[in-house]
């Protein structure tokens, strides 16, 4: 096992998260890489901050309030 | 023209402009809201007028959206050149390293109950390559899930994480510079 991911890997790995489950061993390191990287961290709340967004945007989108549309 | 079908009318310009979004392609989108028009209209008993309308039509329109894709696969999922250039490059140094850092968005949560947020957002959407914003519309405003993305695309489970891979660091990018950088600009100005 390697034993540090770089930047740009954890990156790759926190992206492939949002789309499936890690494997335990990529998991394991990302969590690793994650706790001591400053910048990582950051990324990591910019990407939860726009899985939040993205489904406020959704429900916005379907009923958002239209004034010349009367309830 | 029947009250319905005027207030059904009025909603076309804003369902036009979420088709497109996700189609990237203004034929495919119009006929996708003439089809939702249409459905609404032979079926107005259906608007059981317990949602608002402009949900109910989005709800069709979601279905008529996806239909498109089903019927233009192959020209959907041409990979252009524009689609092909990677973000990361440009992110990280040589040695892995973020070349900048990610910056502190604050408490960014207080966007969402904004207006003008969702319009960058789109705005956002709509400047991706066409590729990545369609797989990625599918993904998010659509709820796909990925086998189904793969499947009306055509492609395989890698090449959709590749796309929404750089979908999203762009969209990243895109929110960095047109709402929190014009945001703490604007603070600072003031």
């Amino acid at each position: 096992m390697k034993n540090t991911l770089t930047c740009r890997e954890a990156t790759r790995l926190l992206l492939e998260d949002e789309e499936h489950e890690l494997p335990a061993a990529d998991r394991l390191q990302l969590q690793v890489h994650v706790k001591i990287c400053f910048a990582c961290q950051r990324f990591v709340s910019q990407l939860n901050f726009m899985r939040r967004a993205t489904r406020a945007w959704r429900k916005h989108g379907e009923s958002d309030d239209d004034p010349s549309q009367p309830d | 023209m029947s009250d319905f079908a005027q207030q059904i009318e009025q909603l076309r310009p804003q369902l036009l402009r979420f088709a497109r979004t996700q189609l990237r392609n203004d034929a495919w989108a119009e006929d996708a809201v003439s089809e939702t028009l249409v459905a609404a209209l032979e079926r107005p008993q259906s608007f059981g007028g317990h949602s608002q309308l402009k949900t109910w039509l989005v709800g069709i329109l979601k279905h008529k959206v996806v239909d498109q894709l089903r019927r233009h696969t192959r020209e959907a999922t041409i990979l252009v050149g524009d689609d092909g250039e990677d973000l990361d490059d440009a992110l990280f140094a040589a040695d892995g390293h973020w070349r900048d850092a990610p910056q502190d968005w604050g408490d960014p949560d207080a966007a969402c109950s904004r207006k003008q947020f969702f319009e960058v957002l789109q705005v956002c959407c709509e400047s991706l390559p066409p590729v990545q914003a369609r797989v990625f519309m599918m993904r998010e405003w659509l709820e796909l899930e990925s086998d189904e993305i793969c499947t009306e695309l055509a492609i395989t489970a890698s090449n959709l994480w590749v796309l929404l891979h750089r979908a999203r660091l762009r969209l990243r990018d895109c929110l960095q510079v047109r709402w929190f950088n014009a945001r703490s600009s604007l603070v600072e100005g003031a």
